[in-house]
C-alpha cells in the first residue's frame, strides 16, 4: 500500500529524512515510532504531498508520489499533529467543506459527514461551533474529516499525543474499527506504550533513520537476546552498580534510588548468574524480576542510549 | 458533475460571512460614514456658495459635485477597507493551520487562491452595491447618466481586485497576518505617493525640453495608480470642468491636448490605467497560486481542469 524508498529530506544542511525505507501492507496498522525531531512529521508531510522530498521514491497503491500527487491525495487521508480547524464554523459545516473541497457532490456528503460523525461519536454535536468542542472532540473531528473522502491509506500524525487516557482509549476504538473497515493506517508517536497494542508493524525512526521495522513480536524476538532486569536492592548502592559493571554480560545500568534497571545479554541461565553473583558479594537484593520485552523498552534501548549509565 | 463556478472556499465563507449581525452592521456603517462625509462637503460646498454670492440653482452643478464626492469618498473607503479584508487570506489560514489541510484536498491552488480573493472581495462588493442607492439620488439632480456610475462602478470593482491582489499576495509572501497587512498598506500608500510625485516629474521634465515637444506622454508608473485613473476617469465625467480641483496630475493630464495616434493611445486613459491595473493584479495572482504549494515539481499542474465523477 505504502512504500518508500531511500527517502531523502534536506533542510539546508540539516537531513531531516536520511535514506528511510518503508514498507506497510494493505490493511495494516503500521506504528510509525521515534523520539521528538526524528523526522516522523516530516516524512508523513511528504507523504500527503505537502513537502517536496529531496530525494527517494514514494509510492501510494502504486502510484508514484512525484508523478501523480493529485491522485495521491486522493488516496490519502492525512491528519497533522495539529487540530486546524475554522472557529466560525459548526462540526457539520467543517466536514460538509471538505467535502466540498474533495469534490464530492451537496447530499452524498451530507450523508456520508452523518455516518462519519456517527462512527466518531459527535452525532450529537453535529450544530455545535467546532471552537466549542473538547480537544478530545477536536481530535476525533479532524479525524472524521480526514477520512470525507474515503481514502484508502490514513497518516496520522501523533494523534494520541496530549489527551487523556480516555480520549486515547476512543481514539484506538475508532482507529480499530477502521482496521476492520479495511483501511491502511499509518500513525506516528513518540510513546510507544499504546500504539503497542493496536499495531500490526511497528517502524522505529531515529535522527531520520528507520533503526527497525517489522511485526511487533518480531522486534520483540529480535531483541530478546537483551534482557531487562528490574531490581532493588536495601542498600549499597553504589557497590552494586559498581560490581554489576564489571559483570560482562551487563550492558546498560539505569538507577533510580534504590531501583536498578539493568540490561544483559544472555539467557535465563546468565540472569541466575548475575543475580548469584551479587547475593555471594553480599548485595542485599530484596527484589529482582525480569522485565517482559515490551515495546517501550526496545524503544528505549534502540533510539536513547544517553539515559543509559555504563 | 462538478459545476466550474462552484468554489468550496467561496461557498464557505460566504454562508459563515452572512450568519449574524457583523456584516449587516458594517454595511450600515460604512454607508453611514459616506452619507455623513458626503453631508458636511455638500454643506461646505453651499455655504461657500452662499458666501460668494453664486445662487444654488444650478441644480446640475450640485447634483456633479455630490457624484464627484462621493465618488473620491467611496474611492478612499475602498483603498482603506480592501487591504484588511485581503492581507490575511492565506496567512491566517496557515495560523489556523488549516492551510495544510486545504492543500491535502483536491482543490487546485488556483482554485484556493481564487475562492480566497473573491471572498473577501465579496465584502467589498458588497459595500459597493449597498451605495448604489447612494449614488441613485445623484441621478435626480441630473448632470450625471446612469452609464457614468456604472463604468464608475466598474472601475472601483478593478481597484479592489488590484489592490486586493497585493494583499493576497503579501499574505502568501509572509507568514503572519499583521506583517501581511502592514506591508500592503504600505505598499499601496507609497504606491500612490511615489507614482504620482515620480510620474509628475517625468512628464515636468518630457514637456520642459528646449525643443517644446508636443507628443502624448505619460509615464508608466502612472498607469499603476488608480488614483490617477479615477482622476481622469471623474473629470472626463465632469466634461472636462473639474480638470483643475484635482491638481496638478488633472492639470498635466489636460495639458496633453495633441491628437494621439494608433488604437492605444487613442484610448482613454482610466481605461489604459484599468487594464494595466488588471494586467499587474493577474500575475500577482499567478504567482501567489504558484507560490502556495511548496512543492514545486506539483505546480506544473496547479491550472488542470479536474472534475469529479
Ligand atoms: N522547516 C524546517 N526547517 C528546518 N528544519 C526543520 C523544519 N521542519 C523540521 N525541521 C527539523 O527536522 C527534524 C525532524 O522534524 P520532525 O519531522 O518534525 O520530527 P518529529 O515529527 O519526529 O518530531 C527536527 O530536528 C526539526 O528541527
Ligand atoms: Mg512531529
Amino acid at each position: 500500500m505504502l512504500i518508500i524508498r531511500d527517502l531523502v529530506k534536506r533542510y539546508g544542511n540539516f537531513t531531516a529524512v536520511d535514506h528511510l525505507n518503508m514498507h506497510v501492507q494493505r490493511g495494516q496498522i503500521f506504528g510509525f515510532i521515534g523520539p521528538n525531531g526524528a523526522g516522523k512529521t516530516t516524512t508523513m508531510k511528504i507523504i500527503a504531498t505537502l513537502l517536496a522530498p529531496t530525494s527517494g521514491q514514494v509510492m501510494v497503491d502504486g502510484v508514484e508520489l512525484q508523478k501523480d500527487p493529485i491522485k495521491i491525495r486522493e488516496k490519502i487521508g492525512y491528519m497533522p499533529d495539529f487540530f486546524g480547524v475554522y472557529d466560525n464554523l459548526k462540526v457539520m459545516e467543517y466536514l460538509d467543506f471538505y467535502g466540498s473541497a474533495y469534490g464530492i457532490e451537496y447530499r452524498q456528503r451530507r450523508r456520508i459527514a452523518e455516518d462519519l460523525l456517527e462512527l466518531v461519536d459527535l452525532r450529537d454535536k453535529k450544530d455545535a461551533y467546532v471552537d466549542t468542542l473538547s480537544r478530545g472532540m477536536k481530535q476525533r473531528l479532524c479525524l472524521a474529516r480526514c477520512l470525507i473522502h474515503n481514502p484508502e491509506l490514513l497518516i496520522l500524525d501523533e494523534p494520541a499525543s496530549g489527551m487523556d487516557p480516555r480520549a486515547r482509549a476512543e481514539i484506538k476504538g475508532i482507529l480499530k474499527e477502521l482496521k476492520r473497515m479495511g483501511k491502511t493506517i499509518l500513525i506516528s508517536s513518540h510513546i510507544l506504550a499504546e500504539l503497542s497494542e493496536i499495531c500490526d508493524c511497528v517502524g522505529i525512526i531515529d535522527r531520520g533513520r528507520m533503526v527497525v521495522q517489522g511485526s511487533v513480536d518480531h522486534i520483540v524476538r529480535r531483541m530478546e537476546g537483551e534482557a531487562v532486569v528490574r531490581l532493588k536492592v536495601l542498600r549499597d548502592v553504589d557497590r552494586a552498580v559498581k560490581l554489576l559493571k564489571e559483570q560482562p554480560m551487563v550492558t546498560g545500568i539505569v538507577q533510580e534510588e534504590q531501583f536498578l534497571e539493568v540490561t544483559c545479554k544472555g539467557n535465563d541461565e546468565e540472569l541466575w548468574k548475575l543475580l548469584r553473583t551479587l547475593v555471594n558479594s553480599e548485595i542485599p537484593v530484596i527484589s529482582f524480576n525480569k522485565a517482559e520485552g515490551n515495546l517501550e523498552h526496545i524503544f528505549m534501548e534502540v533510539t536513547s542510549d544517553e539515559e543509559m549509565v555504563l | 458533475m462538478k459545476k466550474w463556478y462552484y468554489n468550496p472556499v467561496l461557498a464557505s465563507s460566504l454562508k459563515t460571512r452572512m450568519r449574524g449581525w457583523r456584516t449587516a452592521a458594517s454595511v450600515t456603517a460604512y454607508l453611514g460614514v459616506m452619507l455623513f462625509i458626503a453631508y458636511i462637503f455638500f454643506k461646505i460646498y453651499i455655504e461657500a456658495q452662499a458666501i460668494n454670492g453664486i445662487s444654488v440653482n444650478a441644480n446640475q452643478s450640485v447634483g456633479l459635485q455630490v457624484y464627484l464626492t462621493l465618488a473620491i469618498i467611496q474611492f478612499a473607503l475602498i483603498l482603506l477597507i480592501t487591504p484588511a479584508q485581503t492581507a490575511g487570506v492565506v496567512s491566517s489560514e496557515r495560523e489556523m493551520q488549516t492551510l495544510d489541510l486545504l492543500l491535502c484536498t483536491k482543490m487546485s491552488s488556483a482554485a484556493i487562491i481564487m475562492g480566497k480573493l473573491l471572498s473577501s472581495l465579496g465584502f467589498i462588493l458588497l459595500l459597493i452595491i449597498a451605495s448604489i442607492p447612494l449614488f441613485s439620488l445623484v441621478l435626480l439632480f441630473g448632470g450625471i447618466a446612469l452609464e457614468d456610475i456604472a463604468i464608475l462602478f466598474l472601475f472601483y470593482i478593478v481597484t479592489a481586485f488590484g489592490v486586493g491582489s497585493i494583499g493576497v499576495f503579501y499574505s502568501t509572501l509572509f507568514k503572519r497576518t499583521v506583517v501581511s497587512t502592514v506591508v500592503t498598506y504600505v505598499t499601496i500608500f507609497f504606491l500612490g505617493i511615489v507614482s504620482v510625485v515620480l510620474g509628475t516629474y517625468m512628464m515636468a521634465m518630457h514637456y520642459s525640453q528646449p525643443s517644446q515637444p508636443a507628443d502624448y506622454y505619460i509615464p508608466f508608473i502612472l498607469y499603476i495608480n488608480p488614483g490617477v485613473g479615477l482622476a481622469d476617469l471623474l473629470s472626463t465625467q465632469a466634461g472636462g470642468q473639474y480638470v483643475l480641483p484635482y491638481g496638478i496630475i488633472g492639470l498635466l493630464i489636460g495639458q496633453v491636448g495633441n491628437i494621439p495616434q494608433g488604437w492605444f493611445q487613442q484610448l482613454p486613459f482610466w481605461v489604459k490605467n484599468i487594464g494595466v491595473i488588471s494586467i499587474i493584479a493577474t500575475l500577482l495572482l499567478v504567482i501567489s497560486t504558484w507560490s502556495i504549494r511548496p512543492n514545486k515539481r506539483m505546480g506544473a499542474r496547479i491550472w488542470k481542469v479536474r472534475r469529479s465523477g
